[in-house]
């Protein structure tokens, strides 16, 4: 009896999404074609940074040491005359990965909290919802220390601190969501018809739910990368060496007074790189709000 | 009767989530797997003087069990012993005096920036009278969300330090020292304080009672400052804990930039040297800060608009977390 009334809420949820990537084109401003742009190119230095980056990225040239930009190096050099841009290539992919390791980790159990704490209400939406307080007071940057403290220092680390930072942020905004959801006559007629618990969680209430919640990953991506940048900018991620985009502002601010543009410029291409992901993320934000 | 109920629960959760933060940050930071307060009195490397180590290391009772350390720890705490410095040996209270001054004066200055420029950009997007204005105010927010504090922070240091000579980066100038470090905070923060409140200027202004002062005859001045404004910034006092607690974590990255010894630099050190004693306190403390900041505000929140009381309608957290009503698949 439920299968045709499954399957057709199933057919039309699929039909609109198709929809909505020609809507989300067609929303696009010119601002977020260069956002796209920016997103782009960060994708190819992080998965080809060769073709990027002119220069090693570890290995300096004694004759030109913290030169300033020019055509031989568009971001200048540093203090060991290593190429600045070739150095903010290579860092783009421990600075993503971490930032993706950090969602992957507020996402997964902030959706699993948050769906659990909507869904069976009661004592589990006390506990969780009580957690959920504990942690957002806590602001975000100062809980992934005392996290990256327990953990350790290192890259890996912080991209964990930083993910269990950014939990309750999911958890609160999925809760939320299921909470509406859950309400809706379509989750009624899906319990009337026989559907089991689990069934309607993992059929009905959760792809229902989970639109809201991947525009909050878009901001929470963007988010994590500021904070991961400002842990390894601190000294508690990634080692030196290799670079990372924070680590190189703080190598830079020895040397910010004679060469300003070894902490700018990384600061920079942090600062656009977030911008675009935030800016891409609001425009599907808005598709998905009517 | 049933107000004094909501204080009353409402002051209690907030005593309740405090509490749960230091189980919570003591149980992370103290009962880890290598015991790391004893590795790190008993490193070689660490500066301390042997006769203080063995001191400390008696003071904290390692032998016992977790929750001895926990019951004993927390015993100290209200007899006012914070727990001393793994790494200086100094007591813990007296770090945290000695740079709390310094940053209260610093997050003051900025959460007044921060009001001031959130202000100026909502007005601007809502108000201006040019579309291109208008549109450059409407970024301003995701722009300072996107910005991390460091780059804000070297940008000042060196245009108006180095370039322009205006503020001294090195000499102490008293409160015009705090200049560039608060406005760092405050274009930093300030981007989620903005959001709100153009949405909430948005949403008064398209409320009937604008038709009504319009027809009436008052002047679009006086109903964009007198009435949407003192409606429509309302919202944003639920926004403001989560201000302040941006403002002091912030205070750990623009202290470092600008070298300055505040509580946010006394932070950054214990993290570096995983003094564990001291980070303890300074999260308890920015915590208390944040509940008690987000209980004033929220048992304020209903006088300022009593609507809430009347819909039975609890005042709302962060705009993020408001849920959105979709009918996506109603049938």
């Amino acid at each position: 009896m439920s299968a045709p009334i499954l399957a057709a809420s199933g057919s039309r949820r699929r039909s609109a999404e198709a929809g909505s990537f020609r809507a989300f084109l067609a929303r696009l401003e010119p601002v977020d074609y260069l956002a796209l742009a920016v997103v782009a190119l960060v994708l190819l230095a992080l998965l080809a940074p060769r073709i990027l980056s002119p220069y090693d990225p570890l290995v300096g040239d004694d004759a030109s040491i913290l030169t300033a930009p020019s055509l031989s190096h568009w971001f200048g050099t540093d203090y060991l005359g290593r190429d600045l841009l070739s150095r903010i290539v290579h860092g783009t992919g421990r600075t993503l990965l971490g930032s993706a390791v950090a969602v992957v980790i507020g996402l997964g159990v902030g959706t699993i909290l948050g769906l659990l704490a909507a869904y069976f209400g009661g004592l589990t939406d006390a506990i969780i919802s009580r957690l959920v307080d504990v942690l957002l007071s806590i602001p975000g940057l100062l809980l992934s220390m005392v996290v990256v403290v327990a953990l350790g220092f290192g890259a890996l680390n912080a991209a964990v601190a930083v993910g269990i930072a950014s939990i309750a942020a999911f958890t609160r905004i999925m809760r939320s969501e299921v909470l509406t959801v859950k309400g809706l006559p379509f989750v009624e007629a899906s319990h009337h018809l026989g559907g089991k618990r689990l069934y309607v969680l993992a059929r009905h209430i959760f792809p229902n739910s989970y639109s809201s919640v991947l525009a909050l990953t878009g901001l929470q991506f963007g988010i994590s990368i500021i904070w991961i940048s400002s842990l390894s900018f601190l000294g508690y991620g990634a080692p030196p060496p290799q670079p990372e985009w924070g680590l190189l502002v703080s190598e830079g601010r020895e040397y910010v007074v004679s060469s300003p543009w070894l902490v700018v410029l990384p600061g920079l291409v942090i600062a656009v790189t977030v911008f675009s992901i935030s800016r891409l993320s609001r425009v599907l934000k808005e598709g998905n709000t009517p | 009767m049933a107000a004094r109920q909501y204080v009353a629960r409402r002051i209690a959760q907030a005593i309740l989530v405090v509490a749960l933060v230091y189980i919570i940050v003591f149980f992370t930071l103290f009962v880890l797997p290598g015991d790391p307060i004893e590795n790190k009195l008993t490193s070689p490397l660490n500066p301390l003087p042997p006769a203080s180590a063995e001191a400390l290391l008696a003071y904290y009772q390692l032998d016992k069990s977790p929750i001895e350390q926990f019951a004993i720890t927390v015993g100290r705490l209200f007899s006012g012993d914070l727990g001393y410095s793994l790494v200086s040996g100094r007591p813990v209270s007296e770090l945290i005096a000695q740079g709390v001054s310094d940053t209260i004066v610093l997050a003051a200055m900025a959460f007044v920036f921060t009001l001031a420029l959130s202000l100026a950009i909502a007005l601007t997007t809502v108000f201006a009278p040019w579309a291109a204005l208008r549109n450059a105010a409407a970024s301003l927010p995701i722009i300072s969300i996107s910005t991390p504090s460091f780059l804000i922070g070297f940008l000042l240091l060196t245009i108006f330090s180095f370039q322009l000579g205006w503020v001294s980066s090195i000499r102490d100038q008293g409160l015009v020292s705090y200049i560039l470090p608060a406005a760092t905070l405050a274009i930093a923060v300030n981007g989620v304080l903005s959001e709100v409140l153009i949405q909430g200027l948005r949403r008064a202004r398209a409320e009937p009672f604008v038709t009504v002062l319009r027809a009436k005859g008052t002047g679009e001045g006086t109903i964009a400052i007198r009435h949407i404004l003192r409606n429509g910034a309302i919202p944003s006092i639920t926004v403001l804990a989560l201000v302040v607690g941006e403002l002091l974590a912030g205070a750990v990255v623009v202290e470092t930039v600008f070298s300055r010894r505040g509580l946010g630099f006394v932070t950054y050190e214990s993290v570096r040297d995983q003094d564990t004693p001291v980070i303890l306190i300074v999260v308890i403390l920015v915590s208390t800060v944040y509940v008690v900041i987000n209980l004033i505000t929220d048992l304020l929140y209903p006088t300022l608009d009593p609507r809430i009381l009347r819909h039975g309608a609890k005042p709302g957290g962060a705009p993020a977390a408001r849920p959105t009503r979709r009918q996506k698949v109603t049938a």
